[in-house]
């Protein structure tokens, strides 16, 4: 048993008060001389017996009175035997609603959406176990929200379906933060979801985060799953995986690549048309779906001479989930990937410059500019994609623009300058240069994901062959992304909300390592950080619709619906997309 | 009132005025030694006829009744009753619980006012009054007398009481019973803080005796309501340990107690015939008097 204010144990000491004020009261007697002495005698003969058990009863109740109303204040709460004995009326229970897409899905049993059907077998579950509070949290906003009875969630607005992905980590943080806001008592919660591991993120490092926190409440905490994980065998969906424009001797056309997935393999190949549509412009392609997965990589698709922007659809006929059947984007011209080099070292800036500046596709156009650190208040952060940094780090005005850059999705890697110094940017600094006796120093790296991440037919990059000679001292927080013997960093990643900021401890110059004259790893590397610098500048992105977004609602942009509820929803922000392309028509 | 030279505290000469106009009867025919204004048990000469008797030899002729000789041609005597006065003994409770008093006056007080303003009335109408002041292990006994001179005697004998020591009443009445050689009222003024069963054996005794006994019980208004606010300490006023209590944890019992007490003390007095009269000395001693006398006035003639 433990309790939530333990602190108001100590009024405890107050159960001692009916025994003080008995005993105070015992010392302020009076002396009377009194006749009637025989009455007095044969009414204390009468108390010897019951009469004295009732008055040391009388006393004891006062004290157990007084201990159980501190004890009640205290908040006890019970678990194990005791929790299970005492348990009776929930003081909250929290319901956690999937609305994404793949609950719309029919339930081929209840015959009717699968967040239909939940909401009313939640509706009636709850109606029937008692609770003080019943409180919704939903995956669109993540904010709590009480409601008057159970019964209402079968007609609010914010449990109909949503276009937006749902966070189950982010829920349960919601509740969690709820709990710990409200002191609630015990507590039940209450998930409605299909089990989609899109939006359950088993991986996600809040899980262990948030595991360690429910198990830290002292009060009960249930938990109860009310799951769809059925989905149809024959549903199929289609997500798109990338969109490019690329420009050719006719005008330009896209590349767009997608994937089709079902949930079971069916003995008989699907053929399921896929229907594209650019600026109204309709086609179709026919896929043979054979297993549980399809993926149509960079299917070209010619534009007109004066389609250099716009929107698409990529469709599939309608099946079990209408809401996973289409896949809106939009294009528009890949613009240059620019890269602004600082270096101190001119051997140092021209091997960077050459990494930057050929692009891996030839349809691509890169650029990269050495300039010298004197110039760094020219470089032109708004159409910049990639930083690379060989110089000391800034400070005052420049930091701040490079930490803005970094902010807005931009990417930037610093390699240690000639004479390091004291200053830090993104809660790291350089330490002294070392050299290394060991020319083949490197002992692990993360071949998984980031810049040093496996290409995609599956080989690892050559990290392991870095003949390094100098090593510069890198302190601060940061991930190491690969790590010499004895685990000095040799690349590390800054925590960032969004951009990345790498730091690499040596540099591609002769006399430091062979990042140049051996450049694949520095080729791949400088060219990874380009690509995504120039995804997060480029004049169209694909974004999740209708997903929350903190930072535009605070600029008080996010999602707005387009169009009346009566038709289909297109949402748009017009916060964060360019003006020129059209996500509607 | 010639009798009263000096002030007596216990005396108020208006009240005693007011009494004097209702007289003190027995209840019992007294033999007294002069005629006086109760019944005797004896034919005498007063003015109220008592009954006709058949003529003996020996009779006084001239008692006889000639118109019933010619009604009846027999020979009857007529009898008429014979007053006579009373010997009134005052029985003073003076042990140490009569000097209680919750309201200013004590019981002992109470009881001096009752026992001065009976014996000056008894006094007045040719009785013979005596006192006998009952206190721990000792008496006084003054001898009934009805000359005006030994009211004063009295008087200072129960100015000059005390109360003191534990309660020899019982005792006193076995005593008082005994050696009363002719019949008496007997007026008992205490509080009776004694086992009923022994006032049973004691009024049995008296009324064997053919005494008239009347009984004043004085109780404060105090040990009758029983109301502390505080725990007390009672001490006793007649010499026993004191006791601790919680006046309000015990109030119940003490009622009940008491209650009983009442009760058999009630039960008591009806079955020997006793005058019994339950005081609480909150109220004025003269309302109690008068109530007293008016009530044997109409009780007069009883045997």
């Amino acid at each position: 048993m433990s309790f939530l204010q333990p602190m108001l144990l100590a009024g405890l000491a107050l159960a001692a008060l009916p025994i003080i004020i008995h005993l105070i009261n015992q010392r302020r007697y009076q002396t009377i001389r009194w006749g009637a002495m025989m009455f007095l005698l044969a009414a204390n003969r009468m108390s010897r017996g019951f009469a004295r058990i009732r008055q040391w009863l009388i006393l004891l109740f006062r004290v157990l009175a007084v201990a159980c109303l501190v004890f009640v204040i205290a908040r006890p709460l019970a678990s194990g035997w005791m929790g299970l004995a005492a348990a009776g009326r929930a003081d909250t229970t929290i319901v956690l609603i999937d609305r994404s897409p793949s609950m719309r899905q029919q339930d081929s049993a209840a015959g009717q959406s699968k967040l239909a059907a939940g909401r009313r077998q939640l509706a009636e579950a709850l109606g029937r176990l008692p609770s003080s509070r019943w409180v919704l949290i939903e995956s669109a906003s993540n904010k709590p929200r009480e409601l008057e009875s159970p019964r209402s969630l079968e007609h609010l607005p914010e449990t109909e379906p949503s276009g937006a992905s749902a966070d189950l980590p982010a829920m349960l943080q919601a509740a969690h933060d709820y709990i710990v806001a409200n002191q609630s008592g015990r507590t039940e919660i209450w998930f409605l979801s299909d089990l989609r591991a899109n939006d359950w993120n088993a991986a996600d490092a809040r899980w262990e985060a948030l595991r360690n926190a429910f198990a830290a409440f002292p009060q009960g905490l249930r938990f109860h799953l009310l799951a769809y994980p059925r989905a149809a065998a024959d549903n199929v969906s289609v997500r798109l995986t990338g969109i490019r424009h690329r420009t050719t001797a006719d005008g330009g056309e896209l590349l767009v690549s997608l994937r089709l997935s079902r949930p079971e393999e069916t003995p008989t190949p699907a053929s399921v048309p896929i229907q594209f549509e650019i600026e109204g412009a309709r086609s179709v392609v026919n896929a043979e779906l054979a297993g549980t997965e399809y993926e149509l990589r960079e299917h070209r698709i010619p534009l007109g001479p004066r389609e250099e922007r716009g929107w698409g659809r990529v469709s599939i006929p309608a099946d079990a989930n209408l809401a996973d059947n289409e896949f809106f984007f939009a294009f528009d011209p890949a613009e240059t990937r620019r890269t602004a080099i600082v270096a101190d070292d001119p051997a140092v800036g021209e091997a960077l410059r050459l990494a930057a500046s050929i692009p891996a596709d030839p349809g691509e156009h890169s650029s990269a500019e050495v300039i010298g650190l004197d110039q760094a208040s020219t470089i032109d952060w708004e159409k910049t994609a990639l930083v690379l940094w060989q110089a000391p780090l800034p400070a005052g005005e420049t930091a701040a623009r490079l930490e803005s850059f970094v902010d807005r999705g931009g990417q930037a890697i610093f390699f240690p300058p000639l004479q390091p110094g004291d200053a830090e940017l993104f809660a790291a600094s350089w330490r002294a240069w070392t050299t290394l006796d060991d020319s083949a120093a490197v002992d692990s790296w993360r071949h998984d994901q980031d810049l040093l991440a496996n290409t995609q037919s599956g080989m690892s990059l050559p990290v392991g062959q870095f003949e390094l000679r100098n090593i510069c001292g890198l302190s601060g927080e940061f991930t190491p992304l690969a790590s010499l013997r004895g685990g000095a960093p040799l690349v590390a990643r800054a925590p960032t909300p969004r951009g990345g900021a790498y730091f690499c401890c040596t540099t591609p110059a002769p006399r430091d390592s062979n990042l140049a004259s051996d450049g694949v790893v520095l080729y791949v590397a400088v060219q990874r950080a380009l690509a995504a610098g120039a995804a997060a500048i480029g004049g169209a992105r694909q974004m999740v619709a209708g997903q929350f977004d903190s930072a535009a609602a605070a600029n008080g942009g996010g999602w707005q619906a387009t169009r009346p509820a009566s038709r289909r929803r297109m949402p748009a922000s017009r916060a964060s997309m360019p003006a020129t392309t059209r996500w509607w028509p | 009132m010639s009798t009263i030279r000096q002030t007596r505290s216990f005396l108020q000469p208006k009240v005693l005025a007011r009494l004097a106009a209702i007289p003190l009867f027995a209840r019992r025919p007294m033999q007294g030694s002069v005629s006086g204004r109760h019944q005797s048990p004896h034919r005498g000469s007063s003015v109220e006829f008592a009954e006709y008797r058949e003529y003996v030899a020996g009779d006084d002729p001239r008692r006889m009744d000639w118109r019933a000789y010619g009604r009846t041609d027999r020979f009857y005597v007529k009898e008429f009753e014979a007053d006579t006065n009373l010997r009134c003994w005052l029985v003073l409770d003076t042990s140490g619980s009569m000097d209680f008093g919750s309201r200013g006056v004590a019981k002992l007080e109470y009881a001096r006012r009752i026992a001065g303003s009976l014996g000056y009335l008894a006094v007045e109408q040719g009785d013979a009054v005596g006192l006998t002041c009952v206190a721990g292990g000792a008496m006084r006994h003054v001898p009934p007398r009805r000359n005006p001179a030994h009211l004063s005697a009295v008087f200072d004998v129960l100015e000059q009481t005390r109360a003191k020591g534990e309660t020899p009443l019982p005792a006193a009445l076995h005593e008082l019973a005994e050696t009363a050689a002719q019949r008496a009222l007997v007026i008992i003024l205490s509080d009776f803080f004694i086992e009923p069963d022994e006032l049973r054996s004691c009024f049995e005794h008296l009324r064997f005796r053919k005494h008239d006994v009347a009984a004043f019980h004085l109780l404060d208004p105090l040990e009758l309501s029983f109301e502390f606010r505080r725990p007390m300490r009672f001490l006793d006023m007649e010499g026993g340990a004191p006791v601790f209590a919680e006046p309000n944890a015990i109030a119940e019992r003490y009622h009940a107690a008491l209650g009983r007490y009442l009760e058999q003390v009630k039960q008591v007095v009806l079955e020997s015939g006793v005058d019994y009269h339950r005081v609480n000395i909150e109220e004025d001693y003269e309302r109690v008097l008068s109530r007293f006398l008016i009530q044997r006035s109409r009780k007069r003639g009883a045997r």
